[in-house]
């Protein structure tokens, strides 16, 4: 395909490094929207996006332009942005409420299910085409819901969500937990920002410990201390370098999970508290009990990283979408959780810190958007094809179904990355 | 004094009142284009609010996001950043111009703050990067403290508020 074999294909992931075509090269792209993007599953968005019969959100999966959806009998559906008929894209808004979706060409209308609901002057048509569900809005060939998060494949053979998750599905369920109701709402809207680079800079660097410390320096201040970047009083600002001089960051592990998911460990070692915390911290203990509660509390994880474009971030309660563009392009979007039965004022906290540290405008965003572009300028550069991914290599601990632990900001989850990348690009 | 004579003086006053907002809005202007960033927090009241919505009418930033929401903390977290010699994002320094036109006294309050509205456009030049013209209003919430013009909230109502945006540095 495109002038690499899978053979090819497969020899740019070695153990320890990985080639820079894979960030430069158009054609790989390309191949990546064919064998990554179209064959595994991608989060398309939360069911609280939708809650009403008629609600639709439009959203892009493999740049392709397609809609979630709440039909009032079928439930929530993934409907390709496209009327059947000369194939206008349908819906223009981003979100909305229409008993059925109406093509502005000529005016065919669907129901929320894609199904053809309306075509002006319709007997002028042959039946049997107007019949077929292909010249509806067609759905994807798979969906599936986890804990109100809607995931879709182009393909219809792809292997059951939870076991593409596998461990990973832990994040969600981590994230769902900390609402009292077991229940999450996306109903702040969503930061949005774009860098000129390739979507895997984004995606390694959820699962980078050890770039803080370099690339975030500037948000240390004279006393040593980072901003502070959650609500209560504990568990916010911290010392960011520890007494032996390193990057308190940079000593915390991350996680690969099943060649292909990974995970960063918390850099919080006490469970919030003060303030409306304890409020919450109350409600949470009469509805999971104590032990339960301490648990679901623990600062277990920063985040959780879905391969190829999702990522739950357990610090700032928020999910994130990376949404490759072109070869060299990518868009992000951060959306902030809402905490179903918690206190308000908790989840108005988590909007607004989520301001301060992922917003284009953001103290930590705009110093890692300065890496991705500057990546993608110098991997231009012709001296060395390499690129190492090699911290930590060795020291992998194995945790068991398919989790192993790198301690010091191992590259172990960049690494489980690049070997979901190798298997799919190889096939 | 007659009642017309009574309103031209008020009208004066407000003549005069208006135009010493307008040059402490371009002084505001005038310090960030000149990167002065301390000078530029110290303008804003110990319990001001610096607020861009990403969201066109956005009433609160409780339900929904915010391209910034700062406090005066924040703000000085904000300046001590851009004034830090390893912010990568400003190596080489972005150089802006702000533009106001359109300012007008919307209101007084009954604490006596003025309500000043305007608009802007604000060019952004940065070596090695396309130039970025961003555009919007103004909403000044300014008052006196200590024989000298504060601002308690500044909220600015960006043209392109809801769409995708590459790093934002710069205040605007």
């Amino acid at each position: 395909m495109a002038g690499y074999t899978s053979e090819e294909l497969r020899a740019m992931v070695q153990p320890d490094r990985v080639h820079r075509a894979i960030y430069t090269d158009p054609a790989i792209f390309e191949i990546e929207m064919e064998k990554i993007f179209r064959r595994v599953w991608l989060y398309v968005g939360h069911e609280s996006l939708v809650p009403n019969p008629g609600d639709y959100y439009c959203t892009h999966l493999a740049r392709q332009p397609v809609v979630l959806s709440h039909h009032k009998d079928d439930g929530i559906c993934v409907l390709f942005n496209r009327c059947g008929h000369r194939g206008a894209k349908v819906l223009n808004r981003e979100r909305g409420n229409a008993k059925v979706f109406t093509c502005m060409y000529h005016g065919w209308s669907f129901r929320p299910n894609g199904a053809l609901a309306g075509v002006p002057m319709r007997r002028d048509f042959p039946e049997e085409p107007l019949a077929d569900p292909q010249f509806g809005m067609a759905q994807l060939p798979q969906v599936e819901s986890y804990r109100g998060f809607v995931f879709a494949s182009f393909d219809p053979d792809v292997e059951p969500l939870l076991d593409y998750l596998a461990e990973a599905r832990r994040g969600i369920d981590e994230l769902a937990d900390r609402s009292p109701a077991g229940e999450v709402a996306l109903s702040a809207g969503c930061h949005r920002y774009h860098y000129r680079g390739n979507w895997k800079l984004q995606l390694e660097n959820l699962a980078d410990m050890y770039h803080p410390a370099a690339c975030h320096a500037s948000t240390v201040g004279p006393d040593g201390r980072q901003f502070k970047r959650r609500a209560g009083d504990e568990g916010g600002d911290a010392a960011f370098f520890a007494p032996n001089g390193e990057a308190v960051v940079a000593q915390t592990g991350v996680r690969g999970l099943n060649n292909r998911h990974s995970s960063e460990a918390s850099l919080f070692d006490k469970e919030q508290s003060g303030g409306h915390w304890d409020d919450y911290r109350a409600i949470m203990v009469r509805r999971y009990g104590e032990e339960r509660t301490a648990d679901i509390l623990k600062n277990r994880r920063h985040s959780m990283t879905f391969f190829p474009s999702s990522d739950i971030l357990l610090a700032q309660t928020s999910v994130r979408v990376v949404r490759p563009v072109a070869v060299d392009f990518t868009e992000v979007e951060v959306w902030p959780v809402r905490l179903e039965g918690a206190p308000e004022s908790i989840s108005d906290d988590l909007v607004r810190f989520v301001n301060i540290t992922h917003a284009a405008a953001s103290f930590i965003q705009s110093d890692d958007m300065e890496a991705f572009e500057r990546c993608q300028e110098g991997l231009r550069t012709q001296g060395t094809d390499w690129v190492l991914v090699a911290r930590g290599l060795g020291a992998e601990i194995d945790e068991g179904n398919g989790v192993f632990f790198g301690p010091r900001s191992s590259e172990v989850g960049q690494r489980a990355q690049h070997e979901a990348w190798r298997d799919l690009m190889g096939a | 004094m007659s009642v017309t004579a009574d309103a031209r003086a008020v009208a004066g006053s407000n003549a005069v009142r208006l135009e010493e907002l307008r040059r402490f809005l371009e002084h505001e202007a005038e310090l960030l284009d000149e990167r002065r960033f301390d000078e530029w927090c110290d303008l804003y009241t110990e319990d001001a609010t610096y607020w861009v919505p990403a969201s066109p009418e956005q009433e609160n930033w409780r339900d929904h996001v915010s391209l910034f929401y700062d406090d005066k903390h924040t703000m000085r977290v904000r300046v001590q950043r851009l004034n830090h010699p390893r912010i990568h994002c400003q190596s080489p320094p972005s150089c802006c111009v702000r533009v106001i036109s359109g300012v007008r006294l919307d209101d007084v309050t009954t604490e006596g703050a003025w309500l000043v509205r305007s608009k802007f456009v604000m060019v952004e030049d940065r070596p090695g990067n396309p130039q970025r013209v961003f555009g919007g209003r103004y909403s000044h919430t300014i008052v006196q403290e200590d024989d000298r013009l504060r601002i308690r909230l500044k909220r600015v109502d960006l043209t392109n508020c809801d769409q995708s945006f590459p790093m934002l540095t710069q205040p605007f």
